[in-house]
């Protein structure tokens, strides 16, 4: 437990991209434990690209990544689970021949000999009753909104203290939008400290309590999510008003 | 019926089959070829079919075998016993290095570089004449039937023997799907990205699943070459000879599943051995040409393999008598 007072996640003066191009720029941002926070932008902002470098899906990055003092930089990105970070990627990446519950199980994968994997299977199944109904459905052949509650409920295996996610509501019906929306708050609620990307910013704005916009992979504007709501340029280019 | 049941009636017939047949003739020899050829099919499903890693250089694996075993005999009169393990020692080396350019590569770029690499070797093997033979190959010396020595006049030893590999091998692959390998290589195999997330780490396990797959193809080299008694570059590193038939016979019969190297197998040689035998005297190259469309028709029918195949037509069945 993060007992300093110390921000959990925290990104120093990072650069990164691909190949010797860099998407982001000298970006540096903090949360704290059970904060909710969101990164606003247009595509090709380098949204994703900021998720993927702190999960180390990215590997071409200099600058410092600290979470609750491990050096993300000298981590492995198939030990950032470990640490308790769980990272959604974008576009619902379902195993898909294999079960609903044998998807949630495999979430618990880093932390498998932590028996309390089974307790919080049940939690994801009482967040998602759908994902209950349908646990011995294979995955590929649910709607884009179920994998998405597959997705989220995997992530809840880990017993996560952060969570990533790339745009969670892309391409679903709006009602499925809200009920995505609506398991995030229930998730932040448990205790969950989230790190949100979305293109719909008025729904980011509306559950993250903070927000970062990113321009060409630069932070131009920092504040709460009140106040980016108000203010004149966000309104302008992002919720279009 | 339960799997396990069509495991045992198969493995019983394969047992008392040669009893029945005349042991230096033809059709025993087609046999050990396919059990050889499903056994390779196999080893090659360890890597392309649970791991999804469509190789296309599992010859490289089957000529170090091979010639390892063969060369050791010759120069050292080494048992192929041991010289088969070194050939696979050797093969498992060579995968665990050629996989640290290769593993990032996925589909068409992985298939290529696994190409490249298995002829690299047969290039080797024809150039290094001192050591290898050449392009001429190489005999295994007969001395007297000797299991010591992996040699028999008769062909039914080495249907034995070759039979005893098939099931080592269809033993491992049954032991890495169950265990907790064998998820990590499925996670890998249906969505990399989110294995990746969750926590897998996708290189390794790719390199494990090329390394024991590249070991056991090797013992089938050693077999192969004490088998035939004489090979070379063309036959053990040969991309038709070898590692396309590899991938087809597990392909066909239906990747990553226990019996789909088995069928494709029992399918593949057999039909190979008939289209030659009925056309080779017709014109050069029907026979192969036949062979050919023989296989579009089956990917056609049934891309998924001729497993699906049959057990959909077994349900079929079953509807019908049902109803």
């Amino acid at each position: 437990m993060n007992m300093t007072g110390a921000p959990l996640l925290r990104i120093e003066h990072l650069h990164a991209g691909y190949d010797g191009n860099d998407v982001l720029h000298d970006i540096s941002m903090e949360m704290s434990e059970g904060e909710f926070i969101c990164v606003i932008g247009a595509n090709t902002a380098g949204k994703s690209t900021l998720l993927r470098t702190i999960s180390r899906l990215v590997r071409n990055a200099r600058g410092r990544i600290t979470f609750d003092g491990h050096d993300l930089m000298a981590t492995a990105p198939y030990d950032v689970p470990k640490l308790g970070i769980a990272h959604v990627p974008e576009g619902r990446h379902v195993f898909p021949d294999m079960t609903v519950e044998e998807n949630l199980l495999l979430g618990a994968y880093c932390v498998r000999h932590d028996p309390a994997y089974k307790h919080r299977l049940e939690e994801s199944f009482s967040l998602f009753p759908r994902l209950r109904e349908r646990r011995t459905q294979r995955a590929g052949t649910l709607s884009g909104g179920e994998q998405q509650m597959v997705v989220l409920g995997r992530a809840m295996m880990l017993g996560m203290r952060l969570l990533i996610l790339d745009e969670p509501s892309h391409g679903l019906a709006p009602i499925v939008v809200d009920e995505v929306h609506d398991a995030l708050v229930k998730i932040h609620q448990q205790g969950t400290s989230i790190l949100l990307v979305e293109q719909n910013t008025a729904l980011a704005l509306s559950v993250a309590s903070r927000g970062y916009v990113l321009e060409s992979g630069r932070i131009v504007l920092a504040d709460t999510a009140a106040a980016l709501m108000e203010n004149p340029k966000v309104r302008e280019a992002y919720l279009g008003l | 019926m339960k799997p396990w049941i069509w495991g045992a009636a198969a493995l019983i017939a394969a047992v008392v089959v040669p009893s029945f047949l005349d042991p230096a003739g033809y059709p025993i020899r087609v046999l050990t070829l396919t059990l050889l050829f499903a056994a390779l099919g196999q080893a090659w499903n360890i890597v392309g079919g649970l791991a999804n890693q469509i190789s296309l250089g599992h010859a490289a694996f089957f000529g170090i075998g091979a010639y390892t075993s063969t060369i050791l005999l010759i120069h050292f009169n080494l048992s192929p016993w041991i010289g088969m393990l070194a050939g696979a020692a050797l093969a498992a080396l060579a995968a665990y290095l050629l996989s640290f350019p290769t593993m990032k590569l996925r589909g068409h770029y992985f298939a290529l570089a696994t190409l490249a690499f298995s002829e690299v070797l047969r290039v080797v093997a024809s150039s290094w004449t001192s050591v290898t033979g050449g392009p001429a190959g190489l005999s295994v010396p007969y001395a007297a039937d000797s299991l010591a020595l992996l040699q028999f006049k008769s062909t039914t030893p080495y249907y034995y023997i070759i039979l005893g590999a098939l099931v080592l091998i269809c033993v491992v692959f049954l032991v890495i799907q169950k265990s907790a390998l064998g998820y990590r290589l499925r996670a890998v195999k249906e969505n990399p990205d989110a294995a990746e997330v969750i926590g897998v780490d996708t290189t390794r396990v790719k390199i494990t699943a090329a390394v024991i797959s590249a070991a056991l193809t090797a013992l089938l080299g050693t077999l192969y070459a004490q088998f035939t008694y004489f090979f070379d570059p063309e036959a053990v590193f040969g991309i038709v000879a070898i590692s396309v038939r590899a991938a087809i016979i597990a392909i066909l019969g239906g990747a990553g599943t226990l019996a789909g190297p088995l069928i494709g197998a029992f399918v593949i040689v057999p039909l190979e051995e008939f289209a030659n035998a009925a056309l080779s005297s017709r014109a050069a190259g029907l026979s192969q040409l036949v062979f050919g469309l023989m296989l579009i028709a089956i990917i056609l029918v049934e891309p998924r393999g001729l497993l699906v195949l049959v057990s959909n037509g077994i349900a079929r069945l079953r509807k019908g008598r049902k109803g």
